[in-house]
């Protein structure tokens, strides 16, 4: 039976940035009279389905990208009111940062749903010509016979455990493609690949990440209005010696996201992000937003942050990388929705470049590099080059670090600070500073309504995944990961995971521990892929239509 | 000669997102629409037999509104080439029959019916999960006049165009040989549904729905007078909810297992929770002056029941059901007699059973070939019976047979049908519109949209036939030496009837009444297949050591993962039981589960899951990893621990 599609292009990821590719690609193929099918693949079960972002947008992107369309129609959730920071010193006691860190100020942007946005940008693009087709995962990139991306393959379905054929099995599609756009989002299973078959980060900072896990609440009337903007620092993570902070957005219909987004940098191998998220609740500054709230969703993401020096080298012969699959994400202000955006227009306008000269080779898709630069990209992700780095050290370093660099343009005083793999941060438990944060975290009192176990946070993803296939987190050598993850770091997984879909179970009689994977727990965000000591699990794509179920994240 | 291969779907909303909205009531607004899960399995069926005739004609038909193209749009992607869907306003409100009705006529303008040259079959999924009657494949069936296999787990094509069918019968599965053309229904417990390929999606995106109303249709003037709400045979007059008749749980507390179970032990020493009972709402009596009572059985009179025979034996659901047959005979007093058919090989001696549990006549039709029930004679030879006798109620318990007998019968008389019946009552019917009271008239109450609602259901063609649910009606007490009038019938039946043929029947474990006798009954869920479920099985092994009656049994996903038999499956499409005591292990609760459980004394219930719905509906918890808890549970029953029952 044929099994082969051909297009034009072949755009992996419904997200921002390969919807934004999509809608300005047909704009410009329209404008100029050429008529081109592009089809746009996403795993979600739909549009939107695996979207999770805080989110404040800067709205520019969206002018920029929809010129010819009423910006009301948007569906931004609201406009930013108001904009506070708070320093949490303790479990008890919060400051007002009297002013906004550079670069950090939230004044014109707007609280959104990122999910309703795609949603918003997906029947754009429908309307524009372009095919979108959700529930569908590519599992492998199809090379030509010199060695060049040629498109992508869907996952075979109706298989075991094992890899065996069931009656119902169905072979994925081979989708061959003029030019393939890889926007699978943070960690790409694709993207991953295409990096290290094409050697695509030689020379530059290996990417670093952190995790984001985000609630979204349905609260009383008068508990925060919409567009009411809290971002806190300190507490909890600040003791921990771990980067980042906390997020409380207002939205409207009495509804507040609530998010705390870490580092993945941090030493200690059995800490939790999600069990830090649960007691920065407690802190009497957030759970004033969220004590009487009920849960309507639970989800959470990792986000690329090393910055300019660990983007990726995004084109090559028929393919480009955008968005977050590329490290297109501006610190400090953890934004990257808008250079996603324009990452995907100057791809789209290098593929309309190769489309006119019909010559798909790097030749003419370099151009999105040039394209990059003449966008507000680079000028965002230059002067803070150096700013995440600075913080590997510690918070206080990190502000020490950032001020020379605001001093300096960006530069620092040590020029191009380099950075490391996560997962080459953890410690083993032996060499961890006591006691370890499995040790610490009991102590605090996270019983509260507000509060919940992991397994039934992810309930509230709405995440499930196919029993027929094979299980899509791999340990990639089970034996080095019984010696070493087990034994060595008390398996990190299960502790990082916010999805808790790494159980390590003990043998009652013989004490011998093993690695239990519940994969229907998990919530695509990837941590595993990018934590686990010596890069001991890979995070391979499911069946389409499998993972979260965002509605409104 | 290329084969047509038809699946009939319908679009339902996603079982596992309708949720009970903050007033109570299932909120089916947020839920999204999916294919119904048992039509997948049909739909999947149909692919699966492509295989064998690569060439045949691929079509999906469905009935519903325009929003039901999803489905179609679906079903294309896994592999179909062409999609039918009847949609029309006056098709609003149809019940089965009416659907049925409507759905054959659209085949029949298709071209497919029993005289059609060139073969076909028809696939289907068992029953809706919203609807739950399992009627339209059977009425479909009788309708376009061609033999049909209902319950089906599996089908193997036969190189001489015929079609091996597995059907899953109470405690076990029957091989039957169809021919073509036929109408299969498949439960989904068979080979489970593909996933839709991208390319299939592509060509679904662009593919042509073809849209029928009832006039495309041809369905003529006369036919039309049976469908959509006003023409249906049944309608739906009033729908209650279900309100909970347990105590709150009475959650067991400790540190450990052995804690736990202690805790356990004292709880159900003590009691557990007390019901408050609600003060009961006085119902408003209509008014009703000036309304002229009418009677519009015309000459039908009397209860017809089946008995269903089973191994030599009348199956309990069988005997069970002449207890409602009783209760609507006194209801309806004057000289109401209970009539049973009693159909088979040598079953003559089985006659005084009924008489002893209450028949008043038993119309015997013995022949060697119907020593198993067969759905085409057996409904052939009933609906003669009613033709003959003409009953005003007829009554069959739900079981497999029951339930494709039930509609097929229907349809040739014309009656609409009420599956699956917890409560049958003899009522009236204030008919507004004519200025009327229809009495006495049956009043079919089922539980419906996931049992959280109980559904009353008027039927309006004489006879009303309702199937009972089996388990929920008690059997009814014995009279020694009572007897009544034997009635021989010989039906005439033609060769056609015997198209069908049974290969093999395979009954494990007697069906397992043992099940419905149990004191004690410990079951398994998805939680406990880990270990096969062996600490399940070892509990329930120890408290019969201790002199117990007790048995163990399981959820429906340990039966259709392949751990355990079908007979040992309680809940809605399993056994229904009433124990003294049921211990629910790693059991989440479903509402289908619950169903099956909820007439039982005292539930305890153990679960690592503390919102497991299953603590909704217990009256005492534990939770905890069943590992750590059985084991220690076990221990103490071995000790002397007989969760409150007396020793035998």
């Amino acid at each position: 039976m044929n099994n082969t599609v051909k297009t034009d292009v072949l755009i992996i990821g419904a997200g921002p940035s390969g919807l934004a590719t999509a809608i300005h690609l047909a704009d410009l193929l329209k404008t100029n009279g050429i008529e081109k099918q592009i089809i746009v693949v996403d795993k979600g079960q739909s549009v939107g389905s695996h979207i999770l972002s805080g989110a404040v947008i800067k709205p520019q992107a969206f002018r920029d990208l929809l010129p010819d369309v009423n910006f009301d129609e948007i569906p931004f959730d609201s406009k930013v009111a108001s904009d506070e920071m708070y320093f949490l010193q303790n479990e008890k006691s919060s400051l007002k940062v009297p002013f906004h860190p550079p670069y950090m100020g939230n004044s014109g942007n707007y609280c959104a749903s990122l999910c309703e946005i795609c949603r918003y940008l997906a029947a754009k693009a429908t309307e524009k010509g372009v095919d979108i087709y959700p529930g569908f995962s590519m599992s492998d990139i199809l090379y030509d016979e010199k060695g060049d991306v040629a498109g992508a393959k869907c996952i075979d379905t109706g298989i075991d455990h094992d890899g065996n054929k069931l009656e119902n099995f169905v072979e994925g599609t081979r989708v061959e493609a003029s030019i393939t756009i890889f926007a699978e989002g943070t960690r790409g299973s694709l993207a991953k690949k295409l990096i290290e078959k094409k050697n695509l980060q030689q020379g530059r900072n290996p990417q670093i990440y952190s995790l984001g896990v985000k609630e979204l609440f349905s609260v009383p009337e008068g508990t925060i209005k919409a567009g009411e903007v809290y971002h806190t620092m300190g507490f909890p993570a600040m003791n921990d010696n771990v980067f980042g902070g906390g997020f409380i957005y207002g939205l409207k219909d009495n509804k507040v996201a609530v998010g705390l987004v870490l580092g993945l940098d941090f030493t200690d191998p059995t800490y939790d992000i999600y069990h830090a998220f649960q007691i920065w609740k407690t802190h009497p500054f957030v759970e004033k937003f969220v004590k009487e709230g009920k849960i309507l969703e639970y989800g959470a993401k990792t986000l690329p942050e090393g910055g300019y020096y660990s983007l990726t080298k995004y084109f090559l012969n028929n393919a480009m990388i955008v968005g977050d699959s590329a490290g297109f994400l501006a610190m400090p202000a953890l934004k990257g929705i808008h250079l996603s955006i324009y990452s995907g227009m100057s791809a789209a306008k290098a593929a309309y470049d190769a489309f006119v000269k019909n010559d798909f080779s790097k030749n003419t898709l370099k151009n999105y590099e040039q394209y990059v630069q003449q966008s507000p990209i680079y000028k965002e992700m230059y002067k803070c080059r150096n700013f995440r780095q600075g913080f590997t050290k510690g918070t206080l370093v990190g502000m020490f670090n950032f001020g020379t660099q605001l001093i300096t343009g960006g530069a620092g005083f040590a020029g191009k600070l380099a950075t490391h793999n996560d997962y080459r941060s953890t410690k083993t438990v032996d060499n961890a500073k006591k006691p370890l944060f499995k040790d610490k975290w009991a102590s605090y009192d996270i019983d509260k309504p507000y509060n919940r176990s992991k397994v039934d946070d992810v309930y509230y993803s709405g995440t499930q995944h196919d029993e027929e296939q094979r299980i899509h987190l791999h340990i990639n050598n089970e034996k080095e990961f019984r010696d070493i993850n087990i034994k060595k770091y008390d398996a990190p997984c299960q502790y990082f995971c916010p999805g808790e879909v790494f159980e390590i179970h003990t043998d009652k009689t013989t004490g011998k521990k093993e690695i239990r994977i519940h994969n229907e727990n998990c919530l695509h965000c990837k941590s595993c892929d990018i934590k686990e000591p010596h890069a001991a699990i890979t995070w391979n794509v499911p069946n389409g239509g499998n993972g979260p179920d965002y509605k409104y994240m | 000669m290329a084969l047509t291969i038809i699946s009939l779907i319908k679009q339902v909303p996603l079982p596992s997102e309708m949720r009970m909205g903050d007033d109570g009531l299932m909120d089916r607004t947020k839920a999204k629409s999916i294919i119904n899960i048992d039509c997948q399995f049909g739909l999947e069926a149909g692919l699966q037999l492509k295989k064998k005739y690569p060439d045949a004609r691929m079509i999906v038909c469905s009935m519903g509104p325009a929003s039901f193209e999803t489905a179609l749009r679906t079903a294309i992607s896994m592999g179909y080439d062409e999609a039918y869907l009847l949609s029309d306003r006056k098709l609003g409100g149809s019940d089965t029959y009416a659907t049925g009705l409507a759905i054959s006529t659209m085949l029949r303008s298709m071209g497919f019916s029993k005289d059609s040259k060139e073969p076909f079959v028809i696939f289907a999924g068992r029953q809706t999960s919203d609807g739950d009657t399992a009627h339209v494949p059977s009425q479909v069936a009788e309708a376009l006049g061609i033999p049909q296999a209902t319950f089906v787990e599996r089908i193997e094509p036969n190189d001489d165009g015929t079609i091996t069918a597995r059907r899953i019968i109470e405690g076990g599965y029957q091989m039957l040989k169809l021919p073509m053309p036929c109408v299969i229904s498949f439960t989904p417990t068979g080979i489970k549904p593909r996933k839709p390929s991208l390319i299939g999606a592509i060509k679904a995106r662009r593919a042509t729905i073809n849209m029928r109303t009832v006039d495309d249709i041809g369905m003529s003037a006369e036919a039309q007078q049976h469908i959509g709400i006003n023409g249906s045979p049944t309608i739906v007059a009033g729908v209650e909810n279900i309100e909970s008749d347990r105590p709150p749980i009475v959650m067991c507390s400790g540190q450990n297992e052995e804690q736990l179970v202690d805790s356990l032990m004292d709880n159900i020493k003590k009691g557990g929770n007390k019901l408050e009972k609600k003060a009961e709402k006085t119902k408003k009596e209509a008014d009703t002056t000036g309304l002229e009572a009418v009677d519009l059985r015309g000459d039908n009179k009397g209860i017809l029941t089946w008995a269903e025979v089973v191994n030599g034996k009348i199956a309990r659901p069988s005997i069970e059901l002449l207890t409602p047959a009783r209760h609507l005979a006194d209801q309806l007093g004057g000289d109401t007699k209970i009539t049973t058919v009693l159909i088979g090989k040598n079953v003559r001696p089985l006659a005084p059973t009924l008489f002893e549990h209450g028949s008043d006549k038993v119309i015997i039709v013995e022949n060697d070939k119907l020593e198993e029930y067969l759905i085409l004679p057996f409904a052939e030879i009933i609906t003669q019976i009613i033709h003959q006798y003409k009953p005003e109620i007829t009554l069959f318990a739900a079981t497999t047979a029951g339930r494709e007998l039930a509609p097929r019968i229907g349809m040739k008389t014309g009656s609409g049908v009420t599956a699956d019946c917890t409560g049958l009552e003899i009522g009236d019917y204030i008919d507004k519109k004519n200025k009327r009271i229809i009495r006495p008239i049956l009043h079919s109450r089922r539980p419906t949209y996931g049992e959280s609602k109980l559904a009353t259901i008027l039927g309006f063609v004489y006879p009303q036939i309702s199937t009972a649910r089996a388990g929920t009606f008690a059997v009814p007490e014995r009279v020694e030496g009572r007897t009544g009038e034997v009635i021989d019938f010989t039906p005439s039946l033609n060769a056609d009837t015997y198209a069908t043929s049974i290969l093999e029947t395979v009954r494990g474990e007697g069906g397992l009444a043992s099940l419905f006798e149990a004191d004690i009954i410990v079951a398994g869920g998805r939680g406990t297949t880990g270990d096969d479920l062996k600490l399940v099985k070892e509990l329930a092994q120890a408290l019969k050591d201790q002199g117990l009656k007790a048995e163990w049994a399981c959820s429906r996903v340990v039966v259709d993962e392949g751990y355990a038999e079908y007979a040992r499956q309680i809940g809605q499409t399993g056994k229904t039981v009433r124990p003294k005591v049921y211990v629910a292990i790693g059991i989440s609760g479903a509402i289908q589960h619950i169903a099956g459980i909820k007439e039982s004394g005292i539930i305890v219930a153990i679960d690592q899951n503390p919102k497991a719905n299953i603590f909704r509906y217990a009256d005492f918890g534990i939770c905890g990893l069943y590992q750590d808890i059985v084991p220690e549970l076990i221990e103490r029953v071995r000790q002397g621990f007989t969760f409150g029952l007396e020793k035998h």
